[in-house]
């Protein structure tokens, strides 16, 4: 086959219609992405909105390099709340494909002493096809009365109960629960190491 | 585009083959997400546009995609606009996006669009296509609102989230409540649908018959 033969076969006008399709579709994704992409102070105010019901004031606490990894995950951000609250986002690992959770966590405070934490929210997550099995009941073990007396035992959170471990699991999703209690469990070590300066 | 041509389309999508109720398509969504109307109706609606837009483009362009290489160019074009409605809801309507989750990709691959895209808009002038998949798109959000408003008021005891009563019945929330729910409404549909035909088929039939005797006199 010639090149002239080429250039008017099916094959080609077949790439060609392909690749222009594929270029207008994504331009034109670009140019939405540019428009209606959510910044990160957007998601702040969402995240806030969704664990308080309002907006509330707050500062952000700058994360010294050494604690913003750890053996469970990353903290992302730090916020303090004029209420005596700290807000942290934290990156679970060790999900379902090895994927990832990250939340956005209420740790509450009275008169200056880690009480437990007020409320858990889902930010976003990559890799985990079960998100939708993890309702409020799953989430609602975090701020419990009895996660609070284990939180102050020093346990963390995993899969079963132990001596060490409050155990969170939806059954079916044992990797992606694995995901959220490594989130958790990144704040809690934030918290111990840096908030309550290594209590 | 004439009158009759007009009625046809509309009818055609919204009644006679509606998409969730006679030709029982895209039940993923129609199952997951009628627990509450607001989503139930959100996803009828993104539905709409999407099926309104990809109808437009591919009938637009149908004379220049190859055949051969149809279904990929159709995916990208519906992709695309799958990928736009994502995009606005997640900027201007985040507890609709959150409550998708991973059905509003998953629009992509919903086989109401494609089959619309594959059986009409290739097939079609562009207005035609546009009003097939705006009037499918219709029939499948009146279809999802039903079912979702059903299984809200049940289930939760609410209406578009305004509280009626106390009273619940929770299996009407969950996957078996849906499947339950969504048989029982095709199954009134269809009986309704059906009974409407015969009606209208016995009419034309005595018309026709009394014109008969009429001209044997």
């Amino acid at each position: 086959m010639t090149l002239k033969e080429f250039l008017k076969s099916k094959t080609f006008i077949c790439i060609v219609v392909l690749l222009v399709i594929a270029l207008v579709c994504g331009g034109l994704l670009a140019i939405m992405n540019d428009l209606l992409a959510v910044t990160e102070e957007e998601k702040m105010q969402r995240a806030i909105k969704k664990i308080y019901g309002g907006n509330v004031d707050y500062e952000e606490i700058a994360v010294a390099e050494e604690y913003k990894t750890n053996e469970f995950g990353s903290v992302d951000g730090v916020y303090a709340f004029k209420d005596g609250n700290y807000l942290i986002k934290t990156t679970g690992g060790k999900g379902f494909q090895g994927g990832t959770v990250t939340l956005w966590i209420v740790a509450e405070y009275k008169d200056g002493a880690f009480e437990g934490f007020k409320s858990v929210a889902v930010d976003s997550y990559e890799k985990q096809t079960l998100m939708s099995s993890f309702d409020d009941n799953f989430t609602g073990v975090y701020s419990s009365d009895r996660s609070d007396r284990g939180v102050k035992e020093g346990k963390n959170f995993g899969l079963q109960n132990s001596d060490n471990e409050i155990g969170n699991i939806v059954s079916g999703a044992t990797r992606t629960s694995n995901a959220f209690n490594n989130a958790v469990n990144a704040a809690l070590y934030y918290i111990r190491n840096v908030l309550e300066g290594g209590k | 585009m004439n009158k009759a041509k007009f009625k046809s389309i509309t009818s055609n999508g919204i009644l006679k083959n509606n998409p969730t109720l006679r030709l029982v398509l895209g039940t993923c969504p129609t199952l997951a997400l009628t627990a509450s109307a607001f989503n139930a109706v959100g996803m009828g609606v993104a539905i709409i546009f999407i099926l309104t837009l990809s109808n437009t483009i591919i009938s637009l362009l149908r004379k220049i995609i190859p055949d051969e290489v149809r279904i990929p160019a159709y995916v990208m074009i519906i992709a695309t606009l799958v990928t736009i409605v994502r995009m606005f809801l997640e900027k201007f309507i985040p507890t609709l996006y959150e409550a998708f989750g991973v059905f509003l990709p998953l629009i992509v691959v919903n086989c109401v669009i494609l089959a619309r895209a594959e059986s009409f808009a290739s097939k079609n002038p562009v207005l035609d296509s546009a009003l097939d998949g705006f009037s499918t798109g219709i029939g499948c959000a009146i279809a999802m609102g039903i079912i979702g408003i059903i299984r809200e008021i049940l289930g939760s005891g609410s209406f578009f989230g305004i509280k009626l009563y106390d009273f619940r019945i929770e299996f009407f929330t969950s996957p078996a409540g849906a499947f339950f729910v969504y048989g029982l409404t095709i199954a009134a549909f269809n009986a309704t649908y059906k009974a409407v035909e015969n009606y209208i088929h016995k009419k034309n039939f005595a018309l026709q018959l009394k014109e008969l005797t009429k001209e044997a006199k």
